[in-house]
């Protein structure tokens, strides 16, 4: 990691803040246990028994194991960040100043069946990331998980941590999420997010549960799976929340799409927005194009599409108005992490970088600008 | 320059009723709508359909009045493009999907019997 660090960039050295979106902290039902309420503490006592793979536990992290694999050739590098100590000199040597913590298992939160148990998970890992992860004023801010099993309980997990000082958002598992994000079941969730001030981050993972987003279980390799739930699961569920006017209901609210590139925003833009021509009636409750809901979304860049040309990148950004939306990722220490230097190479204006590297997540996520020498 | 064309008799458009005519080799829809006449270009903008030659209708809003609910309003007032179905709001020439597009509208008068319009 050291040999990559952003400390030698020009823009870094020049005070440019750099806000990761998207950082993954590493929690076990072993760790989770003391934070959980009875009976279901039992069930993580019993969970931490069970031999765990990469964001597999049965119970925990449902994945259907289905396909076979070959050795990634990424080496041994370390792909779980176990403690807040471990997560910010991490994020020192990747240069990134201030993070937003998501879960690793609970990504896939939304697949778990019984609602006691998942609230009662969600509300456990709120607990250990609020008195484990979000201590200090050392950049570390956290992302609440919000349990779509029970929209009541997550809107009271949201205003139970309103005023944190390091809780900037609201996680909503995307990934077999059902009904989808659209659905009015949710309003009190996104009405206590929007009286909070907090955006809620829609964060995909690759779980193609069946149906869920379409017949992706057929595939037989993770290189068609894992390429399509994610931007599938984040556009099943735009598309959802368009559907129902969120953003028109909810005026405030902001709404943000992690990991799932950003080259998929244009093109289900712009077919909404072809869609709407012939169908406003259907939904009238916007009062616009759909694009211009999308417009004031936020996406993170992880894993930020590679073309042979990267100025092509910068075109992109143009075709949604990205440069005020568009905010960097790393998705560390997962397998298909992007180092904050492979956005640095789009050729965009300085003024550009400096939004997409920091200041659009600042002001989505009503971030402060760190001191000079923040207390790490 | 604006000059006034006969379009046809008061006695053609009763309440509700809507005409295409050809006004300076152009195609004009001609509508009555509650009792007064309007008139706008028989072309969509979107991709040029025969706008004036759909149905008039009512359409549906959503607001925070109803609760957000689905409501039948405006009656009479909206021409739907048969193509695309596009709707128009026929008095102000308003799109109703695209709030920054308007069709250019023109004034009918009555002249005794027939209809008239400034074009």
């Amino acid at each position: 990691m050291k040999s990559s660090t952003l400390e030698g960039h020009p823009l870094k050295k020049d005070g440019m803040v750099v806000v990761d979106v998207d950082v993954h902290a590493h929690e076990t039902p072993a760790v989770l246990a003391p934070y959980c309420e009875m009976p279901w503490r039992k069930t993580l006592e019993h969970l931490a028994t069970v031999p765990a793979r990469y964001l597999d536990i049965p119970g925990f992290a449902p994945s259907i194991g289905l396909l076979p694999s070959f050795p990634h050739s990424g080496g041994d590098r370390r792909t779980t960040v176990t403690s807040a100590a471990q997560m910010r000199q991490d994020l020192d040597d990747l240069g990134v100043d201030i993070a937003v913590i998501f879960p690793d298992h609970l990504l896939s939160h939304a697949a778990l069946k019984q609602d006691d148990y998942a609230v009662a998970l969600a509300r456990a890992y709120n607990r250990w990331l609020v008195e484990e992860w979000l201590t200090q004023a050392n950049g570390l801010k956290g992302a609440l998980i919000a349990p779509h099993h029970s929209p009541e309980a997550a809107a009271a997990e949201i205003r139970r941590y309103a005023n944190h000082p390091h809780v900037v958002a609201v996680y909503l598992p995307t990934c077999a999420v059902d009904p989808l994000y659209g659905h009015r079941r949710y309003d009190p969730m996104y009405a206590a997010a929007q009286a909070a001030g907090l955006p809620v981050m829609l964060h995909s993972v690759t779980l193609v549960h069946p149906n869920f987003p379409f017949n992706l279980q057929g595939y037989e390799t993770m290189f068609a799976t894992h390429l399509l739930a994610h931007p599938f699961s984040l556009i099943a569920n735009l598309v959802s929340m368009i559907e129902t006017g969120v953003p028109e209901r909810f005026p405030e609210l902001k709404i943000a799409f992690t990991e799932g590139g950003i080259a998929w925003v244009p093109w289900i833009m712009l077919r909404m927005d072809k869609e709407y021509a012939e169908r406003r009636r259907e939904v009238a409750i916007l009062k616009d194009r759909p694009s211009t809901y999308v417009k004031k979304m936020f996406f993170a860049t992880q894993p930020i599409e590679e073309p042979e040309h990267l100025a092509d990148m910068a075109t992109l950004l143009t075709l949604f108005g990205g440069e005020d939306s568009v905010m960097f990722a790393s998705d560390w220490p997962h397998h298909d992490f992007d180092h904050p230097s492979k956005v640095l190479q789009i050729p965009l204006s300085d003024t550009v970088r400096r939004k997409i590297m920091g200041q659009n997540a600042m002001r989505l996520l009503r971030l402060e600008k760190p001191q000079p020498e923040p207390a790490r | 320059m604006t000059q006034t064309y006969v379009v046809g008799q008061v006695a053609d458009l009763p309440e509700g009723a809507h005409m295409v005519v050809e006004v300076r080799g152009r195609a004009v829809g001609v509508f009555n709508v509650h009792g007064q006449y309007y008139a706008l270009p028989n072309a969509c903008f979107h991709q040029n359909g025969p706008l004036c030659q759909g149905a008039v209708s009512g359409t549906v809003v959503a607001t925070a009045e109803t609760g957000w609910r689905r409501t039948w309003t405006a009656e009479g007032e909206i021409i739907v493009c048969p193509w695309h179905a596009l709707e128009f709001d026929i008095t102000t020439g308003q799109c109703l999907a695209y709030p920054k597009r308007r069709l250019p509208t023109w004034e009918v008068k009555v002249d005794g019997d027939t209809l008239t319009v400034l074009m």
